[in-house]
């Protein structure tokens, strides 16, 4: 029996060949997505880790984040005094005072920005060499004095620079120019930072604005003592000002500050990875339910000849096993050179990492065989056991009826109430206030959803069918009405076939209504909110120097000029819990170019010396009225109370304002000294023309080109461009499960025309022609594809639908469905059926009629 | 009956090789043979002798290996595919041994599937007499599945008469059939020869099946090796014994008996 197993296996050699595919790609899929995601966080743990100084101490701030300008321009810094004073600690080994400011600019001579891309920070360091440095000086010499700086290779030969050529680095404090004075090459992978290297006295004046601070003090242990130990020795003689962390706490807390992005990353590939698996198995069921129906009149002929059930069973699970092994090893090489691809594809992006570093860790080998070998067999075995129990003649009759099996009822009730609860599920989460409770349900919803449309598919197979290719043979003819009811003869098989292509354009689907729901509800957002008429801001978020205002103001045919700052902060409540948020600061004149709703007071009173403005929502909860005194603390650590004297609806306030409270620039500034700005609104003076202002005022900051000049219309291309381009990125992700759905359709299809091998003998004996077979076998595809589509977008739009009003009160208020892009999707699901048709339609119309004919 | 002047279909020292080298096997050997218009011919011969390969390489759906084929005044051999395909479509109507229909059609647009590719609607009156003639009024609406092994074949039977093509060839039409229903499909083909003047050809077993036929050709080892006008069952079923003596391959049983 097992020699006939072998022999069935080795003699059909086309489907072999077809269903072995099947199996190298879902595996390949899931195993490429995971040695990918392994392969960025082992290369960022590598870094972390080898940035990381034995032991690091650096101010310690409860609202401030470290290494962090994005709020106000100034970071917590440790004094060059404190080194001394550690320096005799037993266990030292070797002190040293570290500058390290990310989120500053590298530009060229021509004010072109050359720093890193696609959310990877530009980093300004002060150069000393070391043990735990990172990089080697590989060309060139040290920075030394104010007019020089090292760069690392990767900036270096993706820009051309060469040693000595004029560069330019701009921190929160302002710009200055450098030589390029040598190269820096990483001993680990650089994913894509870009490190600008000054002398430690530069450093210090030009980034932290201030002579004798660092942003930490790095200490080496000395041999047998460990990093914590050394910890708790330093810790108390640097007392409570200061954090001291080891090492792995410090790449721990790098990995979390700039690993947010990260995790995102991870998060989305790894939903890719189980996309994949879904998409994966369903492939390796179908093609192998197919390939057992059609083997079901040889099963049924070996009952016939005696064979028993369990025989038969034992056949069929052990070609599977084999099978899903083979497969799932050619499939785990494929998936090496898929995350190779991957890696090549994430470079042109920004992010850097090497191919020799490819993490294949054991998980991933585990995963891969796992779905490979089980998903193999069980799709193997349910068919079989399908067909051994029926009984020999009934499996001999069986292979030329079409639309057997059970009748779909049971289907069709399961899938519903599925489908009901899932409805639930998602009108609970576009409804639930609680916005982590509503993500729970709107992720069990999307989850369920789906598995209810997969178990109803081949329900709702013939009605949309009809529909979709309702008018084939009115158009093609009879060649239509064969394909239409080929692709309707085995509805479990075409909703399988369509499933894949389903959860990948539903994917896409969804995703754009939420892209396109975001950008409208901006745009809304912008008309609603900004009364400015342009908007001086850095394109990173940013703070600027103050020169820059000072040329804005003297910018002619500028009017009104009002300066804003964000800095970080907490909300102290009377009990003194602490709400963090950002404290905003503004100019006088604030009202007149941002439209704020007030509850009551005004913006004037609110943005006065000693005053606060504060949101409806934080004023409800704390009772807080007009003249209630609010205290907050700032940034810098001091606490200040202050005044209510305003407050603002909270719910409609422009957006990011959410609770935060506003107070006057001066007022901030006494907590917060130096303080800088990161937007500036501008209004143009009365008779003066918005586009002449414009081009002035660009033209008068040519030499800040960390800043850019925006009206509402460049904002809101700004962030339909910043949408799109994540869309894009997601979408790109997605490509490879639609390209994995195509090969499935093109699997099926293969499969089909070999399973009907005689019928297209028989066609073309009565007189099709071969353009006319060709066609039939396309406009199958073409149907079953357009199924996927209407399948996937009623899904997609249902998910989309309900995130848009989970999000409503994030600020995704308004719906958008973006039509251009559903249109799209139906016309490429026809083109995917037309490819997916190619290579099966050849073959069928080059089968020889009377071999056709006799074909078993 | 008497021929009309031209042949339907001849071929003229046709061969078919299948395989080459020691396992070739000569399926047709050098046969000529005319098929004349508006007649009832059958083809008889012990299995493997060549039958349905002599009509497969008439009919244009197979290929020879030496000699020439005729349909009316076209040769096949110079043929390309879109030109046989349009002589299967339009001039030539075929029924196989065994699996004649389409799964997805019913057996009305299993019978109206070659009209339907050309583009051409089938003559309703005709298709009414066939089909009533065909005792298969009530089934129109199945799918072949739906239908026993028989009424398939009387399916396969109207779809061919339906086109009215120049020539029909019926591979065994009545191999599944009792008597009786094989006797109707029979009596239809012989009605179609003298009443419209169709060609017919078909290949069978069964003498009684034979006798229906104006001439019956004799097939062994890829030769035409007798040929009997006029073919009554008991003439046929002499010549057949006669050839089990000279040595001709086995015969296969005739069926016991029919009217
Ligand atoms: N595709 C093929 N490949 C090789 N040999 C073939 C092929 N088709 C037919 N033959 C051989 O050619 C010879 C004639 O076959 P053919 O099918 O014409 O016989 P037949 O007279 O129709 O027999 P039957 O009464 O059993 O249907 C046989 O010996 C057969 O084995
Ligand atoms: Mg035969």
């Amino acid at each position: 029996m097992l020699k006939a197993t072998l022999r069935s296996f080795l003699a059909h050699k086309g489907r072999l060949a077809l269903s072995m595919l099947a199996v190298v790609l879902s595996v390949a899929f899931v195993a490429g997505t995971l040695m990918f995601t392994d392969t960025i966080g082992s290369t960022f743990d590598r870094l972390f880790r080898s940035t990381s100084a034995d032991v690091s101490i650096t101010a310690h701030n409860d609202v401030a984040g470290r290494n962090d300008q994005n709020f106000s321009g100034t970071v917590p810094t440790v004094p060059a005094s404190l080194i001394p004073q550690v320096a005799h600690i037993p266990g030292v080994a070797g002190v040293s005072g570290r500058v390290a400011m990310a989120g500053i600019v590298l530009t060229d001579a021509k004010n072109k920005d050359i720093g890193a891309i696609g959310g990877a920070p530009t980093i300004g360091i002060n150069w000393s060499p070391g043990p735990n440095s990172p990089v080697d000086l590989t060309s060139g010499v040290a920075p030394s004095g104010d007019g020089q700086a090292v760069v690392d290779a990767d900036t270096v030969s993706k820009h051309h620079l060469v040693l000595g050529q004029q560069l330019h680095v701009i921190g929160a404090t302002g710009g200055f120019p450098v030589r390029l004075s040598g190269i820096a090459t990483f001993n680990t992978t650089n994913p894509g930072a870009t490190l600008v290297f000054l002398d430690t006295a530069t450093a210090q004046r030009k980034l932290l604005g201030h002579d004798g601070v660092f942003t930490s003090v790095d200490l080496t242990a000395a041999k047998g003592v460990s990093n914590e130990q050394l910890r708790d020795r330093v810790a108390p003689v640097v007392g409570s000002a200061y954090d001291v962390k080891t090492a792995e706490q410090t790449a721990k807390d790098a990995a979390q500050t700039l690993g947010t992005f990260l995790s995102v990353i991870k998060d989305a590939l790894l939903g890719f990875a189980g996309i994949a698996v879904l998409v994966g198995v369903s492939l390796i069921l179908n093609t192998f339910s197919m390939l057992v129906a059609q083997r079901t009149r040889e099963l049924g002929l070996m009952r016939a000849l005696g064979a028993s059930r369990e025989q038969v069973n034992r056949s069929v699970l052990v070609e599977a096993a084999l099978l899903g092994l083979i497969g799932s090893t050619l499939g785990l090489f494929l998936g090496v050179g898929l995350a190779l691809g991957l890696i090549k594809l994430i470079a042109r992006g920004g992010m850097v990492l090497k191919g020799s570093q490819l993490a294949v860790h054991w998980p991933t080998v585990v995963a891969a065989y796992a779905v490979g070998i089980i998903a193999t067999t069980v799709s193997a075995y349910l068919p079989a056991r399908r067909a051994s129990r029926i009984s020999p003649m009934a499996a001999l009759r069986e292979a030329d009826t079409p639309g057997r099996g059970a009748p779909l009822r049971i289907r069709a009730v399961v899938g519903l109430v599925v489908l009901a609860v899932s409805a639930g599920l998602l009108v609970g989460a576009a409804t639930d206030k609680d916005l982590g409770q509503a993500g729970i349900l709107l992720g069990a919803g999307v989850l369920l959803s789906l598995v209810g449309l997969i178990i109803v598919g081949p329900v709702l197979a013939t009605p949309v069918i009809r529909l979709v290719g309702g008018w084939f043979p009115r158009v093609f003819g009879p060649v239509g009405t064969l394909s239409q009811r080929n692709a309707l003869r085995n509805p479990r098989r075409t909703s399988a076939t369509a499933s894949a292509l389903m959860i990948g354009l539903a994917l896409v689907a969804s995703l754009s209504v939420v892209g396109s729901s975001m950008a409208a509800s901006f745009d809304a957002q912008i008309d609603k909110t900004i009364g400015a008429d342009l908007i001086v801001q850095n394109s990173t978020g940013l703070p600027f120097p103050d020169e820059v205002a000072d040329t804005v103001q003297a910018t002619p045919g500028v009017g009104l000029v009002v300066r804003g700052q964000g800095t970080r902060g907490a909300l102290v409540a009377a009990d003194g819990t602490q709400d963090r948020t950002v404290v905003v600061g503004t100019g006088p004149g604030l009202d007149k170019v941002v439209r704020i709703e007030m509850r009551s007071g005004t913006v004037a009173a609110g943005t006065a010396p000693g005053h606060a403005m504060i949101g409806s929502n934080y004023a409800d909860a704390h009772r807080l009225h007009l003249g209630s005194p609010v205290t907050i603390l700032f940034q810098s650590g001091k606490a200040g109370t202050l005044t209510v004297g305003g407050i603002d609806v909270t719910d409609t306030n422009p957006g990011g304002l959410a609770d935060e409270p506003v107070v006057a620039s001066s007022t901030l500034r006494q907590y917060v000294p130096g303080a800088l700005d990161d937007i500036v609104f501008v209004n143009v003076a009365p008779g003066a023309s918005k586009e002449q202002v414009k081009s002035a005022l660009t033209t008068a900051l040519a030499k800040d080109p960390q800043v850019q000049v925006r009206d509402q219309t460049d904002y809101k291309k700004l962030v339909r461009g910043q949408i799109d381009l994540l869309l894009n990125l997601v979408y790109g992700l997605l490509a490879l499960a639609i390209i994995i759905a195509i090969l499935g359709v093109v699997n099926t299809l293969a499969l089909s025309v070999i399973e009907r091998t005689r019928e297209i003998g028989l066609l073309r004996a009565i007189g099709l022609g071969r353009a006319q077979l060709r066609r039939m076998v396309r406009l199958e595809a073409v149907v079953i594809a357009l199924f996927g589509a209407v399948l996937g977008l009623g899904l997609g739009l249902g998910w989309g639908l309900a995130a848009q009003r989970l999000l409503a009160a994030k600020g995704l208020q308004s719906l958008a469905i973006p039509w251009s892009t559903i249109i799209a999707v139906v016309i490429g699901a026809a083109v995917v059926g037309l490819l997916a048709a190619l290579g099966p339609a050849l073959r069928a119309s080059r089968l020889d009629v009377l071999d056709a004919i006799a074909h078993e | 009956m008497a021929a009309s002047g031209q042949p339907a279909a001849r071929a003229v020292g046709l061969s078919k090789a299948y395989g080459s080298g020691d396992t070739a096997v000569l399926a047709l050997d050098h046969v000529d043979v005319e098929i004349d218009g508006g007649r009832f011919t059958a083809i008889m011969g012990p299995s493997g002798s060549g039958k349905s390969t002599l009509m497969h390489c008439l009919a244009g759906l197979d290929k020879p290996t030496g000699g020439e084929v005729w349909v009316g005044d076209t040769e096949l051999s110079r043929l390309g595919d879109k030109a046989l395909t349009r002589l299967r479509r339009d001039r030539v109507g075929f029924v196989f041994q065994a699996f004649n229909l389409l799964p997805t059609l019913t057996a009305e647009e299993n019978i109206t599937l070659p009209g339907d590719i050309a583009g051409r609607r089938t003559d309703p009156a005709w298709l009414r007499q066939v089909v009533e003639t065909l005792n298969l009024g009530d089934r129109l609406r199945h799918r072949p599945h739906e239908l026993s092994g028989g009424q398939q074949q009387r399916v396969a039977v109207a779809r061919a008469l339906a086109a009215r093509p120049q020539l029909i060839f019926a591979d065994e039409p009545t191999g599944n059939l009792d008597s009786r229903s094989g006797a109707e499909v029979l009596g239809f083909l012989r009605r179609s020869v003298d009443e419209l003047g169709q060609t017919v050809v078909m290949v069978t077993h069964d003498p009684n099946a034979a006798s229906f036929a104006d001439l019956v050709l004799f097939l062994a080892d890829g030769r035409i090796v007798d040929r009997l006008e006029g073919p009554t069952a008991d003439a046929v079923l002499e010549r057949m014994r006669r050839f089990d003596v000279r040595g001709g391959g086995p015969v296969a049983q005739p069926a016991p008996d029919a009217d």
